[in-house]
């Protein structure tokens, strides 16, 4: 049987619900695409995990929207915020069948990863390790997009996911790290995560 | 066709649909931000050309002779496509909202600014120091921070690439911050000057 998660109404504005559905899933299309040409599991693994989250996100909107109605005013006004809502949704379940042409082991055409390859950029999944030096430390003093030309797009820590975290976020032992840039800059911070380098070059 | 010359096609059609798909969502959330019928009817327009392109792609990828070994692969272009043309309906459904005359309320557009920063769109004049350029020589990006997400030429709609030679009449839909949009409307109209002057 498949069992999913009970949803309770939790007292979240409205505004704040809508833009995190908006931000993950549009992270969510960039990592899907970027796991299909990369044929990378653990992308398209995360991309399986945060549509669960915006599944949720979405449950949460709609309760929200119902009890700010008072009126029939109000309702015509809000439904179009739960139309909005519903398309990322949508997005977010575009993205995950990306993804599930990685995890079935479809496959693109290689040839269509080439055409691709404009996006340079490639992006990465990784998990940090308790003894990386990037633990406890503010994204501020690690000035990746400096050092290596890599840029964290996204934390996601017990259940919550941070799109494109402040300058001022700490990183966390255990932190799923999602992360951009040039493939050479990429693998220096997957080692760095992953406490095989333990020194952060500039 | 040639076959290497169907695959070039295909693939072409395939970075086609992923771009439009993607511009669909630029312009259907700009439409709710400015609760404009004309921006949301353009997210309409680029579904129809996404049907058509989609269908055509499908039939270009069929119409191959497809070895066993490759069909897995063939099979996940195919979906690629399917995606896209997902992602084209979810735009087509918020820009609905604008078509069907419901204001959009405060929190929608509040959303919308504060996740993502705002879109405008300019008349590209003939005294303009853009006309005749590519978007590369152009530099619009560097001069004024934004992007330019769409040229609509006559009926058309294109997609820029950095080749794109952008033309005297030409609408630019863009986005990037607010602080930008002046620069923007400077540079596309016949202020020559002004050009580099924004940058001191």
């Amino acid at each position: 049987m498949t069992r999913l998660e009970k949803i309770k109404y939790k007292p979240v504005p409205v505004r704040e619900l809508l833009i995190k559905m908006k931000d993950l899933s549009e992270l969510m299309i960039d990592l899907a695409y970027s796991a299909a040409l990369f044929n990378s599991r653990p992308l398209a693994e995360e991309v399986i995990e945060l549509e669960k989250q915006v599944d949720t996100l979405a449950y949460q909107l709609d309760m929200s929207a119902m009890l700010a109605a008072r009126d029939a005013k109000d309702a015509e006004s809000l439904v179009g915020v739960t139309v909005v809502a519903a398309a990322t949704d949508k997005i977010s379940d575009a993205a995950g069948d990306i993804a599930t042409i990685v995890l079935r082991e479809i496959g693109i055409h290689p040839i269509v990863i080439k055409a691709f390859k404009k996006m340079e950029e490639q992006l990465t999944k990784v998990e940090t390790k308790p003894n990386s030096v990037l633990v406890g430390k503010r994204l501020a003093e690690l000035e990746l997009a400096a050092k290596m030309g890599v840029d964290i797009i996204a934390i996601r820590r017990d259940k919550e996911c941070i799109v494109n975290p402040k300058e001022n976020e700490m990183i966390k032992k255990g932190d799923i790290i999602t992360a951009r840039g040039a493939p050479r800059g990429v693998e220096g911070f997957e080692k760095l995560a992953e406490g095989i380098v333990q020194k952060l070059e500039s | 066709m040639a076959t290497e010359e169907s695959f070039k096609r295909i693939i072409d059609m395939l970075v086609e649909l992923k771009d439009t798909s993607e511009l669909m969502m630029d312009l259907a959330y700009s439409s709710i931000l400015y609760n404009s019928k004309e921006l949301a009817q353009e997210v309409h327009v680029l579904e129809e050309h996404m049907d058509n392109l989609h269908t055509e792609f499908e039939l270009l990828v069929l119409a191959r002779c497809i070895k066993p070994e490759e069909s897995k692969h063939f099979l996940g272009l195919i979906r690629l496509g399917v995606v896209t043309e997902k992602i084209a309906d979810a735009a087509a459904q918020i820009a609905d909202v604008v078509l069907r005359g419901l204001e959009p309320h405060p929190v929608l557009k509040l959303a919308i600014k504060e996740a993502e920063e705002t879109v405008t769109h300019v008349h590209v004049s003939e005294k303009s120091a853009l006309a005749g350029k590519s978007l590369q020589e152009a530099q619009v990006h560097e001069e004024t921070g934004m992007w330019v997400l769409a040229v609509k030429r006559g009926d058309k709609w294109i997609r820029p690439k950095p080749d794109t030679i952008i033309e005297a009449g030409d609408l630019l839909i863009a986005s990037g911050y607010t602080e930008g949009e002046e620069d923007l409307k400077k540079l596309a109209s016949n202020e020559r000057h002004k050009h580099h002057e924004s940058k001191l």
